[in-house]
């Protein structure tokens, strides 16, 4: 219905907005509209106060074309009550090579536009800290150009030598009125840290130990997967799927095969299903495990750390025996996977799922009732629902608010509309709900792993040859991954490398939300928000 | 006269500094090898019989490291800290009474010195962090402020309805005490909880080591610190753990009392590491508290709860006299 709504709201629009229907089956859109400049903030105004949320915000790089060079900046909204995904697309001539901010309507908007102004050099007139994202801030290239050809060029050496001359990389500008404030200072939470979970840095505004403000900053371990996919064929670009998020990877592998097979409409064997949601629920069981224990660690227990890990190590075992790797799987085939499962693996998750039942007990009376951790918990980085849908946050973190967003049901794909299973909510959005939903969710996929071991049918684990180019196309695909939504924008021209491929990362979008969450806490409240939105910083760097 | 006395508590320091080094050693080793029994594993293997000699190794490591001293310290305090933390560790063994007789110095004011020294190590703590000129450092220390002025109180009225039925701060006397009227675990059990909770704090152990709350601070108020310096710390943490246990022990679990089947001493040492290894116990269980809260448990809880464990006493005392 409220499709119908946005339709004819764009339709009312008239001038200056396009909207065509798409075929969602096939693309994963369900409108696509081209807007003028003038439009794009009334329309983003319209999606925010409908309730939609930004899912992501990219560009694609049109320069290379002499008769009329030009970016598109593509604009994704979505809603959580039901997928009602609409795709907006500003047309930026080259030579104007600026666009309007809606930073200050959605904040998501705010990391995705220096994103692209980062990696494309589009300008953003209105944003509120136009500063480059993933680059160093004195980095004098944007990488993502189609003109940009990457290794060996002089300008990667010469802003490594900036950045080896310059220190005032680490400097930033300092209020004079806060160098004389006997109360008031900055602490610089990360690069280096034990509670960061990789390099992030979080810049603490305190008044004592009192937050103030607290702004990630991010880039420290971006490697330019983009970059990679766009100079690297369709099956090369493999090995950097199980690299984003290495804790969750087959999520991630999953993915990229269902963009690829659903660009070029291969239909993958049921045995091939299975064992795709198998070897996922299994990976995703072992991510929030390492969830737990770290997130254990960061409040200052010990233990559980240890049994959270002696867990995890019988789930890498048990992927180890189909997949060959313990951590960064590349797995997954386009309409197939790698190697068939092998009877062992199936007898060693029948035999894991009771003990690992028991094991979820111990826990419940080990953590959860745990006094201490409910006071650490309870009541500390509440996110509010408007919070959650301003920042496009997704996964557990959204879940505890109460919104029962689980892309596994809310947008079935694969086989996961054959199972039974749940979707864990909570209503209280704190550490403690999103520490609930998390743990709950480990109970939901020992269900799935439950049926698909006894209903595994018997088969091919590979389709037959595949084409290596893929039909000119554009298109969405997303799944559920351990930590939130993640989803791949694909644009193909036709030929053997993707055109463009957007990584749409969970966490880039949940780290967003945890300046608001951390307002008014203590630093130790920071360190336990930021446990518990599960962050893995090499996906949100890329 | 006073030369043999001088020549006698040179032997006394002697072995007692050689004790707290072996015991230090053997803490460590215990805690690693206890924690590792909490959490499935097997802990240090291979130096030694059951890695006994890993500590040792780790020490001989610790020395040899380089001794960083950062530009921006107070460099008195900076290099004083580590001895103002474990000096007044040191002397309180001055007044452990381990054996019928054996005693350094048997005060007649043993367990009001135990306080005021006790209360000297959190001084440098608090110059540690503050004299390193490092943020976290600060932190760590402006939390060690705030902790022990919420832990002292509680810990000082617990121990005060044991020195109101014994009458005394004598060391041999509260024993012989307990010896006449039976230990006074059995009379003080909750006075024995509230100091063994603000013992922990003092120690500041697991779940109150929070001014050294490494998944928040780094490491708190030693971040700056390297080698040997940071090893005083160390020391010093584990002599105070062994020291708190002794005076429960002692205060509680009547010192070296016990079957004669063992001598006294030994039922010191017995009690003592039984103790210890409860502390241990507690460290491998629980998440740490945050510096609010430890305050508002110490304030809330354990203040009151040892008020009213004094007042009773206190009231109890007088009626049945």
């Amino acid at each position: 219905m409220t499709l119908e709504n946005t339709h004819q709201w764009l339709l009312k629009e008239g001038e200056g907005i396009k909207v065509q229907e798409r075929d969602y089956a096939k693309t994963g859109y369900h409108l696509e509209a081209a807007v003028s400049e003038e439009k794009i903030l009334p329309a983003a105004h319209y999606f925010h106060d409908q309730k939609f949320f930004l899912e992501c915000l990219t560009c694609v790089d049109y320069t290379n074309k002499p008769e009329d060079p030009h970016f598109i900046i593509t604009y994704q909204f979505n809603r959580w009550e039901a997928v009602e995904r609409v795709l907006l697309k500003l047309k930026v001539p080259k030579q104007i090579n600026e666009a309007p901010s809606i930073a200050s309507i959605i904040p998501a908007a705010n990391w995705y536009e220096r994103e692209v102004f980062d990696m494309y050099g589009v300008r953003f007139s209105g944003h509120p800290k136009l500063e480059r994202l993933l680059l160093p801030l004195q980095s004098k290239i944007h990488p993502l150009l189609k003109s940009y050809t990457g290794t060996g060029d002089s300008d990667v050496r010469n802003s490594l030598e900036l950045i080896e001359s310059d220190q005032e990389v680490f400097d930033f500008n300092v209020p004079e009125e806060m160098k004389t404030s006997r109360k008031e200072y900055y602490l610089n939470l990360g690069p280096q840290h034990p509670s960061t979970h990789g390099v992030l840095r979080v810049l603490l505004h305190l008044d004592g130990e009192k937050i103030i403000s607290g702004e990630p900053i991010i880039g420290y371990s971006h490697r330019a997967h983009e970059k990679m996919a766009e100079v690297h064929n369709y099956l090369q670009f493999w090995p950097n799927t199980g690299r984003l998020d290495y804790v969750g990877a087959m999520s991630y592998n999953f993915c990229y095969a269902l963009a690829v097979e659903k660009a070029m409409g291969i239909v993958p064997s049921p045995r091939v299903e299975y064992i795709r949601v198998i070897t996922t629920e299994l990976n995703r069981i072992s991510s929030h495990l390492l969830w737990l224990g770290t997130y254990l660690l960061d409040l200052g227990a010990f233990t559980p750390f240890f049994y959270a890990f002696d867990e995890r190590e019988k789930t890498l075992d048990l992927l180890e025996l189909c997949t060959g790797e313990r951590l960064t799987y590349d797995y997954f085939r386009f309409g197939g996977v790698l190697n068939d499962v092998p009877q062992e693996m199936i007898d060693g998750v029948k035999k894991f799922i009771p003990e690992f039942r028991k094991r979820l007990r111990d826990y419940r009376t080990l953590i959860t009732e745990n006094i201490i951790f409910i006071k650490r918990t309870k009541g500390i980085g509440v996110l509010t629902l408007d919070a959650a849908r301003d920042y496009g946050v997704t996964g557990p973190s959204l879940r505890a608010c109460g919104i029962g967003y689980d892309l596994r049901r809310a947008e079935p794909y694969s086989i996961y509309q054959e199972f039974d299973f749940e979707i864990p909510t909570e209503r209280e959005g704190d550490a403690y709900a999103r520490y609930l939903v998390r743990m709950a969710e480990m109970e939901q996929s020992l269900r799935i792993l439950e049926q698909a071991i006894a209903r595994i049918p018997a088969g091919e684990y590979q389709s037959g040859k595949i084409p290596k180019a893929v039909p000119a196309c554009e298109i969405y695909q997303t799944v559920e991954s351990a930590r939130g939504q993640f989803g791949i924008y694909l644009v193909s021209d036709g030929t053997q490398i993707p055109y463009r491929l957007k990584l749409r990362t969970p966490s880039f979008s949940n780290l967003n939300a945890l300046g608001p969450m951390a307002k008014g806490h203590f630093v130790s409240d920071a360190v336990s928000i930021l446990g518990s939105i599960d962050i893995v910083v090499p996906e949100i760097d890329r | 006269m006073i030369f043999p006395e001088l020549f006698r508590m040179s032997i006394c320091a002697a072995i007692v500094i050689g004790f707290v080094g072996i015991n230090a050693l053997f803490l460590v080793w215990l805690e690693r090898k206890v924690s590792a029994r909490i959490q499935l594993r097997h802990g240090p293997l291979y130096v030694g019989w059951q890695g006994t000699f890993q500590t040792l190794a780790d020490a001989v490591k610790l020395l040899g490291k380089e001794l960083v001293l950062p530009k921006q310290a107070d460099k008195f305090l900076y290099l004083a800290a580590p001895l103002i933390v474990f000096t007044p560790a040191l002397a309180l063994f001055l007044v452990l009474p381990i054996g019928p007789g054996w005693i350094i110095q048997d005060l007649n004011i043993g367990m009001l010195l135990v306080f005021a020294l006790a209360n000297i190590s959190f001084l440098g703590i608090f110059v540690a962090g503050w004299s390193s000129n490092n943020k976290y450092g600060v932190l760590g220390s402006m939390r060690a402020v705030a902790q022990n002025i919420s832990y002292e109180i509680p810990l000082l009225l617990s121990v005060m309805g044991v020195i109101l039925l014994a009458g005394t701060f004598k060391m041999t006397e509260l024993i012989s005490f307990q010896q006449q009227q039976g230990w006074f675990i059995w009379k003080q059990p909750l006075a024995f909880l509230i100091f063994f909770c603000s013992a922990l704090a003092e120690a500041n152990r697991a779940p109150f080591d929070i001014p050294e709350a490494e998944s928040e601070l780094v490491a708190g108020f030693h971040t700056e610190y390297s080698g040997m310096r940071f090893a005083m710390f160390f020391l010093g943490e584990y002599t105070a753990i062994f020291v708190s246990s002794a005076i429960a022990a002692t205060l509680f679990w009547g010192g070296w009392l016990g079957p004669a089947f063992l001598p006294p001493a030994a039922w010191f040492f017995v009690k003592t590491y039984a103790i210890i290894l409860a502390v241990i116990w507690v460290r491998w269980t629980f998440p740490r508290l945050r510096s609010d809260q430890l305050m508002a448990f110490c304030w809330k809880i354990l203040t009151p709860a040892a008020l009213v464990n004094l007042l009773v006493t206190a009231f109890l005392a007088t009626w049945i006299n």
